[in-house]
Order: C-alpha cells, then sequence, then structure tokens
C-alpha cells in the first residue's frame, strides 16, 4: 500500500485536502473583510495615535540636528567647568544657521524645556550676534547675558545631544538624567509629579470604595424592588446621569460651599454655629462628594445588570438549608455579584483616574491631579512630547492595574449586562 | 416647488462655501469679551472694508493652531492670545511677524502705530489690542473697614477672612512682593528684578504660604474669570484678586462690589496672524487687522467693556464721547486700568520673564500648594 492509494479524491479528481483548504481560505477572506473595517478603525483612532505619541515622547532628534557642531564638540568636554572656546565657537556657528532659517525659536523653545531661563537669552543672543567680531567666542557670548556663563545651562544643552531620549519619561517622575548619565531626583521645591501621580491613585481609589459601598444597596434594592417602584427608582439613578457633569459639579458647590445651602441647614438646626462652619467645598472632601455622585450610575448599572439575573430562590435555598440571612448573602449572593463588582470597580477606577474637569473646579489647593498637569503641557507650554509621555504613563498604570485585576477577579468574570 | 426649493439649497450652499472661504476667521475668548469686539470693530471693519469677518470662540493655548498646522489645513485666521503666547507661536513660526510702523496706520496726530503702543510689542508678531488688569476687590457688605491697599489684602489681622487668588503663579508672585515692602518701580521692574533671584522667588512664596495657612485667612483658589465675582458676593470669601472687567460688569450689574487698584497688574492681549491661514497670501487679514486695531475701533470696544484700548490715542476719543460706556451714563475713563488714577502703585506683567520661568515656578508654586 503506498501513500497515492491513501489520498482520498474528490468527484472532479482534487485531492479532499486542497478543495478543503480552498474552500476555507475563502471563508477566512470573508471573514477578514467582514472585520476589516472595525480593524482599520481601530488602527486609525488607536494604533496610530498611540504609535505616534509613543515616538513623540522619545524623539529627540530636532535639537540633535540643530547643534550638530556643537555636540560634537561637546563630546571631549568633561562637563565640570565652563566648556572650552571650540564649543563657544561651534554654538555660535550653528547657532548663526539657525538664525539664517530663522529656527532659533524652535532652539529657544526645546531649550527651556529642559532648562528654564533659556528663551530670553537665545533671543538676547540673536540680537548681540549681529555685531559679534571674530574670534573668542566665549568672551561675547558670555557677555551677553551672565546665564551664558553658567556652567548650567551648557550641561542642560549637553543633555539634548542624544536622537533617542527617556528624559521626558523621567521628568515625569521627578528624576532626570544628568551629564554624567546618573538618574537624579529634581531639587526637592520642584517634586510635584510623583505626588501628584499619588494623589490621582489615592483619588480614584476612593472614589471607587465610596462608589461601591453606595452603589451596592442601590443595585440590590433596584433588582428586587417590584416593577413600579424599581422603575421610579431607575429613573433617580439614570437622571444624573444625562445631566451635563459641569452642572452636576457646579450644584455641588453651591450645596456644599461654606455659604452654601447644606451649612446654611446646618446652622438652621443648630448642628454648627455660624461662625464655625465645616469646609466642605475646595478640598479633598468636595472632591470626594462630586466625584462619587457623579460615577455613580457607572457602579450601580453593572451591579444592577448582574443582580437581576441572581434567581431569588437561591437565597430561599440557602435559608431552608439552615443559613443565617448573612450566611446566605455572604455565601451565596455575594459571590454571584463578583462579576458586576468588578466591572463596576474597574470602570469606575478608570474614568476617575483620568478625570480633570471636577477636581480643577472643587478641589482647591489640594485639587490639581495629573491629567491636569498633562492638559498643562498640551495647552500652555507646548511641550507635546513631555504631555506625550505622561499620558503614556498613565495608560501603562491603567494596563497594569488591568492586568493586577485580570490575575485576581479574572477578565471573564467581569459583566457588564 | 420642487425644483425652486433645490435652488435654494443649492444657493445657500454656494453662499456657505463662499462666505467659508472667503471670511476672515478671528478666533477668541467668546462672552461678552468676545461681543465687546465684534460690536467694538468687528462689525465697523467689515463694514468699512467689506471684508466679512468670522467668529469663533477658543479656549485659548495654542495647541489648536499647532494641530491645524501640523495636519496641514489651517482654517484660522487671526487670533486673540495672551502675550506668552505670542512669543511661544512667534517662535516655533506659527505667526506672521510684523513691520508696526508700515503694517498698521498711524495715530490721529500722526504718532507712527510703534510709539502709539501703551507698552512695547512682546514680540514681532503681536499687535496690541486692549490692556486689562488683576485688581482685587471686596464685598463692601461683608467687610469690615476699607481695604485700600495691596498690603491689607495680605492683612488678616486687620480684615479677617478667606481671600480669593488665582490658581497658578502668574501675578500672585507678584502682588505677594509688592505687598511685602517692595517698591514696583518704573512698570513694575523692581519686582521682577527681585523675583529673578532665588531669594526673592522664595519670599513670594513664603508671603503666600503665610497667607494661605493663616487661620484668620486661607485662601480659595479660581481659575475662571467669573469666579472672583461670585465668591465675594456668597460670602465665600472677603476679598478676591480677579480681572477689572468682570469686577466691573458685577458693579454694574447691581453686585456690592469694589475695587481697589492699589498694586494691580497690567496685562496684556494681543491679535496674531496665521502664518499661511486662508486669507494670509491675499492681504485679507493683515487689512483687517490693522483697520481693528486702529485708534477709533480699538476705542469703540471700550464701549461694551472696562479693558484699555493698547492705543495711547484712543483714549483722548473716549474722553472727547463721555459718558463712553453702552448705558450711557458711566463714564469709562476712570474705569480705564491705564488711567492715571489707577496707575499710581502697579506692575506690568512681564510675558518674557514668564515665557522664561512659567515651568518651573509652576512646579514650586504646585508642591508649594500641595503642603497646605
Amino acid at each position: 500500500m503506498n501513500s497515492e492509494t491513501q489520498k482520498i479524491l474528490t468527484t472532479d479528481g482534487i485531492p479532499l485536502e486542497v478543495s478543503l483548504k480552498k474552500a476555507e481560505r475563502k471563508n477566512k477572506i470573508k471573514a477578514f473583510l467582514l472585520v476589516a473595517p472595525l480593524l482599520l478603525f481601530i488602527i486609525i483612532t488607536y494604533v496610530i495615535p498611540i504609535g505616534s505619541m509613543l515616538t513623540r515622547s522619545i524623539d529627540d532628534k530636532m535639537v540633535t540636528e540643530m547643534l550638530p557642531k556643537t555636540f560634537k564638540s561637546m563630546e571631549t568636554w568633561d562637563g565640570q567647568e565652563l566648556p572650552p572656546e571650540e564649543v563657544f565657537e561651534a554654538f555660535y556657528l550653528d547657532f548663526q544657521n539657525l538664525v539664517d532659517e530663522r529656527r532659533e525659536g524652535k532652539l529657544s523653545t526645546q531649550l527651556n524645556y529642559t532648562k528654564n531661563g533659556f528663551k530670553s537669552i537665545i533671543k538676547k543672543l540673536r540680537r548681540k550676534s549681529k555685531s559679534f567680531v571674530e574670534g573668542n567666542y566665549k568672551e561675547q557670548i558670555m557677555s551677553v547675558h551672565k546665564r551664558w556663563a553658567d556652567v548650567e545651562y551648557w550641561q542642560a544643552i549637553k543633555r539634548r545631544a542624544p536622537a533617542y531620549t527617556v528624559q521626558k519619561y523621567l521628568k515625569g517622575i521627578d528624576m532626570y538624567k544628568n551629564d554624567k548619565g546618573e538618574i537624579v531626583n529634581v531639587s526637592e521645591d520642584r517634586r510635584i509629579h510623583r505626588l501628584l501621580w499619588l494623589r490621582t491613585i489615592e483619588v480614584a481609589l476612593f472614589v471607587t470604595i465610596f462608589c461601591f459601598l453606595m452603589a451596592y444597596p442601590i443595585a440590590h434594592l433596584l433588582a428586587t424592588l417590584p416593577m413600579k417602584y424599581s422603575n421610579l427608582l431607575m429613573i433617580c439613578v439614570l437622571l444624573p446621569f444625562w445631566t451635563s457633569l459641569l452642572v452636576r459639579t457646579a450644584s455641588w458647590m453651591i450645596l456644599l460651599q461654606q455659604q452654601g445651602i447644606v451649612n446654611d441647614f446646618f446652622v438652621f438646626i443648630g448642628l454648627v454655629a455660624n461662625d464655625a462652619r465645616p469646609e466642605m467645598m475646595y478640598n479633598k472632601t468636595g472632591t470626594y462628594v462630586a466625584m462619587t455622585q457623579i460615577l455613580l450610575p457607572f457602579m450601580v448599572l453593572p451591579l444592577y445588570s448582574v443582580m437581576k439575573t441572581i434567581s431569588p430562590s437561591l437565597m430561599r435555598a440557602g435559608k431552608s438549608l439552615g443559613g443565617t440571612p448573612f450566611t446566605t448573602f455572604w455565601k451565596i449572593y455575594f459571590p454571584l455579584t463578583i462579576p458586576g463588582i468588578g466591572a463596576g470597580c474597574l470602570l469606575v477606577f478608570i474614568l476617575a483616574i483620568g478625570y480633570y474637569i471636577t477636581p480643577a473646579l472643587v478641589g482647591g489647593a489640594s485639587g490639581t491631579l495629573i491629567s491636569n498637569q498633562i492638559a498643562f503641557h498640551m495647552k500652555a507650554t507646548l511641550d507635546w512630547s513631555f504631555a506625550s509621555a505622561m499620558g503614556l504613563m498613565l495608560l501603562t498604570g491603567v494596563l497594569a492595574i488591568y492586568w493586577v485585576y485580570n490575575k485576581i477577579v479574572g477578565i471573564d468574570n467581569i459583566k457588564l449586562g | 416647488m420642487k425644483t425652486i426649493s433645490k435652488l435654494l439649497l443649492a444657493i445657500t450652499f454656494a453662499i456657505s462655501v463662499t462666505t467659508s472661504a472667503f471670511a476672515v476667521t478671528v478666533v477668541s475668548w467668546g462672552g461678552s469679551y468676545t461681543e465687546s469686539q465684534k460690536l467694538g470693530y468687528g462689525d465697523p471693519t467689515a463694514k468699512a472694508t467689506g471684508i466679512e469677518i468670522n467668529w469663533v470662540d477658543y479656549s485659548g493655548g495654542l495647541s489648536e493652531i499647532k494641530a491645524q498646522k501640523e495636519a496641514g489645513a489651517i482654517t484660522w485666521d487671526i487670533i486673540d492670545v495672551y502675550a506668552m503666547d505670542t512669543i511661544t507661536g512667534c517662535d516655533e513660526g506659527l505667526f506672521v511677524e510684523f513691520d508696526f510702523d508700515k503694517d498698521f496706520p498711524a495715530a490721529p496726530d500722526g504718532t507712527v502705530a510703534s510709539k502709539d503702543f501703551f507698552a512695547p510689542m512682546p514680540s514681532k508678531c503681536a499687535v496690541g489690542n486692549i490692556l486689562y488688569s488683576w485688581t482685587y476687590a471686596y464685598n463692601t457688605e461683608t467687610i469690615k473697614g476699607t481695604p485700600k491697599t495691596i498690603k491689607d489684602f495680605f492683612n488678616t489681622k486687620k480684615f479677617p477672612g478667606k481671600r480669593g487668588i488665582y490658581k497658578g503663579a502668574l501675578t500672585n508672585l507678584e502682588i505677594a512682593l509688592a505687598a511685602d515692602g517692595i517698591k514696583p518701580g518704573k512698570g513694575g521692574e523692581k519686582i521682577y528684578k527681585a523675583l529673578d533671584t532665588e531669594k526673592g522667588v522664595t519670599r513670594a512664596m513664603d508671603k503666600i504660604k503665610e497667607l494661605c495657612t493663616d487661620p484668620n485667612g486661607g485662601c480659595v483658589f479660581w481659575s475662571a474669570g467669573a469666579q472672583p465675582p461670585e465668591l465675594l458676593v456668597s460670602g465665600e470669601v472677603v476679598m478676591a484678586t480677579g480681572w477689572n472687567g468682570r469686577f466691573f460688569n458685577a458693579i454694574v450689574e447691581g453686585a456690592p462690589l469694589k475695587q481697589v487698584w492699589d498694586g494691580q497688574g497690567l496685562d496684556y492681549e494681543y491679535f496674531v496672524q496665521v502664518k499661511g491661514g486662508p486669507n494670509d497670501a491675499n492681504g485679507k487679514a493683515l487689512k483687517a487687522l490693522a483697520m481693528m486695531t486702529s485708534t477709533e475701533m480699538l476705542a469703540g470696544s471700550a464701549k461694551h467693556i472696562a479693558y484699555a484700548p493698547y492705543r495711547i490715542s484712543s483714549i483722548d476719543i473716549m474722553q472727547a464721547g463721555e459718558p463712553w460706556f453702552k448705558d450711557g451714563k458711566t463714564n469709562m475713563v476712570p474705569q480705564m486700568p491705564t488711567a492715571p488714577a489707577n496707575t499710581k502703585n502697579y506692575f506690568l506683567v512681564d510675558p518674557i520673564y514668564w515665557a522664561d520661568n512659567g515651568t518651573e515656578l509652576g512646579e514650586k508654586w504646585e508642591a508649594m500648594k500641595a503642603g497646605f
């Protein structure tokens, strides 16, 4: 028996294997074409922007090619004392090229990101450099402004030499790589980002916990009450959900401020003295109250949809087998709601971690979160590479949480409805 | 019937296409401010030159125009920006550089444009629009006594109660030093000299910290211009810094507020012209801009809002036409941030200082706030 005879042939003589593959390939192409629009959509709206964010955050070619001679001459400079004449000369030549191309403004913006104070001295240098004479550029440049004679500014220029850099990520955690290649902390009175990260996580975590504590009973009521009451309750949950975010935030400001309605009421019933009204707005209390209320529906709805599917007979069965109400709740009902808890918590946490308008309005001194800082660098300083770096750090953080979550709860156990 | 409606549709489509293609798009901050610009000089300019002007709102910053440029689809012609943004945008090559005396008309008495500006331009790309001021105001009903100076703003013994201040470091450091005893000098140069040193910045921050952590004081930080009058009227704070135009409007509407001009910070708004904008090459954008920033036109905007025209010569026109405010009974010259009575002790907000040090000071400021 040889292998030839073993092959099964179709009626028209083609081996079955081949014709099956052919039919399958057709199906595969059809399936691919069906998902192609979605795939294209994801690539255009998700993969490309995130990819460009990533390259923007590490790409530092612009400065590298603006000052080629300077960086070349800086290779031999140890970075301790002021650089030698050759560096100054190379910098002057590079700078003249940039002035001719009218690109010195861009250089000043870029260098100002690395160290503040470059903008004005570059502008001054452009004005003064027109009357420079040949030779001894060190003296001439240093006489333009005292900062040009400060070694820290030259170190800052040297730090921009590599074409690719992780400086922006380090800056996001209040560190930087100095000219010796060591990673060090920025000075203490400027450490703000680490604090903001911690605060952002803290706020998101507590808001998630408060939402959970409040949403669980509400969702339970929604799922168990008779239809006519539960519908009314549902409207009460959804109505704020449909109201503009800003309106809700502003209403909380009116309610909770020191001269606000809630405080007026407390004074009226004699709970607090008129001159000792508690501060409930423009601090963390205000942030927690407003954000919890705004994000509550995102917790209620997944919980409700899961609880709705739990048959009441399970609880009855538990009780009939001798369980106390608490045991039946804890051993039967609660584990069954975990998929809803998972979905709700993840949803609220991820929304809260990127939130910024509400904390910005009601948070007062402690109200700035990391997203405010990202917006600041997007809009005001135009340091998009730093904003991208922080955006990606936030995204990585969310993905990390998602991963931990998957390990603990299991992503398959999440149910949105 | 059907053909008529189709024809109408075609015509409206054609009109909308042509207007959006040929109108000069001016981008500004919206609200009563844009209203004052539109009524004050936008509409008269359109009438006089025949160039249609299309007003668009934005919320500040250069990210949108930078994105338009990167995408190669610029739709804006003229933008109303802060001084700092004119520097950044000019450096980035987003805006057109001007030759002031050639591009802009002289004052009625023949003074060339560059000599008629209240202060020199921060960059070659900017043409002055208005000056506004960072003053402070108090609620006459809730305060005991009458605050008169910038020192009183920081005096919690004499005037206990919370203060409303701007959420960022901008102008707060300056008033802190002015209140701490530094005489601003000409245009505030002594203040900025002090702020150029580490010691001066620390001194200013300490002063703010002292105010905000004082049990008799305390700070509420505001971010939107509408907030200070609201905070004052609701009694949340006893005094608040803010923009003079907002206080003026609240007072005109009957709020029991009073402004204090001592130690005020004069700040500026500028127009810039976008390089490569739809009406850059055909010269319409520049033509409209030159008209809008002329003496008479700028004076027109002060009919609607209490911000001072950038042209010195505009004040004369207002003086001659008092009461200048649109209600027909309020004299506007005394309400101008540049009026002699209001500029006895003031500083000019230095855009170059803030362009230089803004980010670092911002970080220090936030780090300080986090410690309250």
